[in-house]
């Protein structure tokens, strides 16, 4: 059997109006060098007439009786399995989800279903953010909070309209719901396209390359508490925690454990990432998750020999961190 | 089991593209591909040059063989649903700009041709009147119309609607959890028996409501094709071909045979022989088999090696077998010499 190559699939989420369509219509006429397949929840938004792009409509499937982790899309499914069927026509796909999508589904269709997964591969969620609006959206929809909390990538966008000390707020508050996405400052989407795609936020063996800073516990290491002051919350939030230790940790104590966390908190855990110091391993070992599925490998060495410092963050609802943390610091060696 | 290696001779074609479907009409094989192409092979003369008609701007996703004798329906993601000749004129039967046809199925008896277009089904016969049309809530993932040529089954998220062809009445619904695909009906019309996007296959009898789960696959199951006789539902999704027995009341609480699975890639596609008792069934290693079930389970090894098989299709006298491949490889076995 020969050895087939997997296609980076890039989703692009965030509130309507954020600028995604902005973006869609760079990365279909702009000469980045790769062909893209563009499948877009609205037709009408992009005035291309290109046989690559693609209508769908959102249809939530369940399966296997309802499984959180198991609920995809189907009409993705559907579509990337026609789409495969194209001859030598694309390098890469970019699924546009509406203002309103869960973006847990559209994560798990690429984890779930064995055609999608053994021949495509999610290579970053890139959520747009209206630097303006976006406080606004925060307050009054989940759909917003959970964009952003899936996010690899934030493009802070409209940056032009906005003070530098609103900016500065805005900025924050992403960083309280999601601290290892990458943010952009933006306008009018305005972003080199490399930076944003073909980028492997989900390859484990790129995932540092992606955020070099991960490692490091600065300005938004433990300021999840702060949040709480800036703005009204209710509690069912999204928030993250994040865990950190010097000493090297148990692999087979951490498996047991994160696995455990994930089945039985997985409904209210949305992204869980980690880059782990095992003892007697040279390597690093990365780990993550979306919802209950996960995957973790060692990926190479470390840096310096000196700072290998493990880190672990869940971003979620109603998170339990002193019991997260128990449980992490149980899996030290 | 007994196996033997056939010597049956193949003729081969590479034609570089993702072998969607095929399908026979009279003497005819039909084979659409990932390029837009439909291709027509004379089963009687294996090496003419195949009649090449470019059917399609993008893939084409569907291929039936039309009402009319030697004559072809396929859908593409260009929209239109195509008629191809047997000498590969084309015309439009139908179009939906900016949308994809992606299932058809047709009944020569009753003069029916049936598509679908996302959460549409329609429904054409043979004069050129409006379609009817069917809507579902959500996507068409199969079509299958019965035997009798009566009743047409549409498969989506949450069972399977069962249409009156004939009448314009809404459809019963046969619901079971989950999203359905491939859609088979019984030689006898009593059970409908879907694929489903779970490693599983759901089935309905129809005189009794009586349910039916068949899981345990390894895989998808893809395909699944009933014998000639309605004895057995020969199945795709695992590594031996499950064929489930529909004898004496049906498959329920009995175990299935098998047969092959000596090369431990999952089968991907089946195919029953139209005049003898045996299925050919296709792998995901691109190896192809001819095998019988039950206690005196056989087995010919056809084909093997390559790219995964797609599409499986014998001639009307069974003596032909057209294997299609994702890489675009088409190879017919003759079993004549």
């Amino acid at each position: 059997m020969t050895e087939q190559t997997q296609i980076p699939v890039t989703v692009l989420t965030g509130y309507l109006g954020a600028g995604k369509t902005t973006l869609l219509n760079r990365v279909l006429t702009e000469n980045h060098g790769k062909k893209y397949a563009v499948i877009v929840n609205e037709f009408g938004e992009i005035g291309i007439d290109n046989d690559l792009v693609v209508g769908a409509d959102e249809e939530i499937f369940e399966m296997n009786n309802g499984c959180i982790c198991c609920t995809v899309r189907g009409d993705l499914i559907r579509i990337i399995g026609g789409l495969l069927k194209r001859k030598d026509k694309f390098d890469a796909i970019l699924v546009e989800t509406t203002g309103l999508a869960d973006p847990a589904p559209v994560a798990q269709t690429f984890f779930t279903d064995d055609d999608i997964k053994k021949r495509t591969k999610l290579d970053s969620i890139v959520t747009v953010v209206d630097a303006k609006h976006i406080d606004q959206r925060l307050d009054d929809s989940d759909e917003a909070e959970e964009q952003i909390a899936f996010a690899d990538i934030v493009l802070l966008n409209k940056t032009d309209l906005v003070s530098p000390e609103a900016l500065a707020k805005v900025e924050a508050h992403i960083r309280t719901l999601n601290p290892f996405a990458k943010i952009y400052r933006t306008e009018r989407s305005n972003i080199p396209l490399d930076q944003i795609l073909n980028r492997g936020a989900f390859d484990l063996k790129r995932a540092l390359e992606l955020d070099p800073h991960f490692l490091c516990d600065h300005e938004h290491g433990h300021h999840h508490h702060d949040h709480a002051a800036a703005s009204t919350i209710h509690d069912t939030d999204i928030h993250s925690i994040s865990l950190s230790t010097d000493k090297p940790l148990d692999l087979q104590k951490f498996d047991a454990w994160v696995a455990d966390v994930l089945m039985t908190d997985g409904q209210r855990i949305l992204r869980t990432k980690g880059i782990l110091n095992m003892a007697a391993k040279d390597e690093r070992f990365v780990f993550q998750a979306v919802h209950m599925v996960s995957e973790g490998t060692f990926t190479g060495p470390w840096p310096s020999k000196d700072n290998r410092r493990s880190r672990l963050v869940f971003i979620g609802r109603k998170l339990d961190e002193a019991a997260l943390k128990r449980g992490f610091d149980s899996c030290i060696a | 089991m007994a196996t033997s290696v056939s010597r049956a001779p193949v003729v081969a074609h590479e034609f570089g593209a993702y072998v969607v479907s095929a399908t026979a009409n009279g003497r005819l094989f039909g084979v659409a591909f990932g390029d837009g192409m439909v291709r027509l092979i004379d089963s009687e003369i294996l090496d003419a040059k195949p009649v090449e008609v470019q059917a399609h701007v993008g893939a084409a996703l569907c291929l039936a063989a039309d009402i009319e004798k030697g004559a072809f329906l396929s859908g593409g993601d260009d929209g239109n649903l195509n008629k191809i000749s047997a000498l590969g004129a084309v015309e439009v039967v139908a179009e939906h700009k900016g949308r994809w046809v992606e299932h058809v199925t047709t009944h020569s008896g009753s003069g029916v041709r049936a598509y679908s277009v996302g959460k549409d089904a329609f429904v054409l016969g043979k004069q050129k009147t409006e379609p009817r049309k069917l809507t579902h809530a959500t996507s068409v993932g199969g079509l299958a119309i019965n035997p009798k040529g009566r009743r047409l089954a549409v498969a989506h998220y949450g069972g399977v609607s069962l249409w009156w062809l004939a009448q314009d009445s809404p459809p019963a619904l046969l619901p079971w959890k989950g999203s359905h695909l491939q859609t088979v009906w019984s030689p006898d019309g009593d059970y409908v028996v879907t694929a489903m996007q779970e490693n599983a296959l759901h089935g309905w009898r129809l005189s009794d409501n009586e349910h039916m789960r068949m899981s345990g696959y390894g895989a998808k199951v893809r395909s699944a094709a009933f014998g000639r006789r309605g004895h057995f539902l020969a199945t795709g999704g695992a590594e031996s071909v499950i064929c489930w027995p529909f004898t004496g009341g049906g498959p329920m609480g009995k175990a299935p045979f098998e047969f092959g699975g000596a090369g431990g890639a999952p089968c991907t596609a089946v195919a029953a022989n139209p005049e003898m008792d045996v299925f050919a069934a296709g792998f995901e290693d691109g190896s192809v088999i001819v095998g019988q079930p039950g206690p005196k389970a056989a087995m010919l090894i056809i084909m093997g090696g390559g790219s995964p098989v797609t599409a499986l299709c014998w001639n009307p006298d069974g003596d032909r077998l057209l294997a299609g491949t994702e890489a675009g490889d088409v190879n017919i076995a003759d079993f004549r010499a």
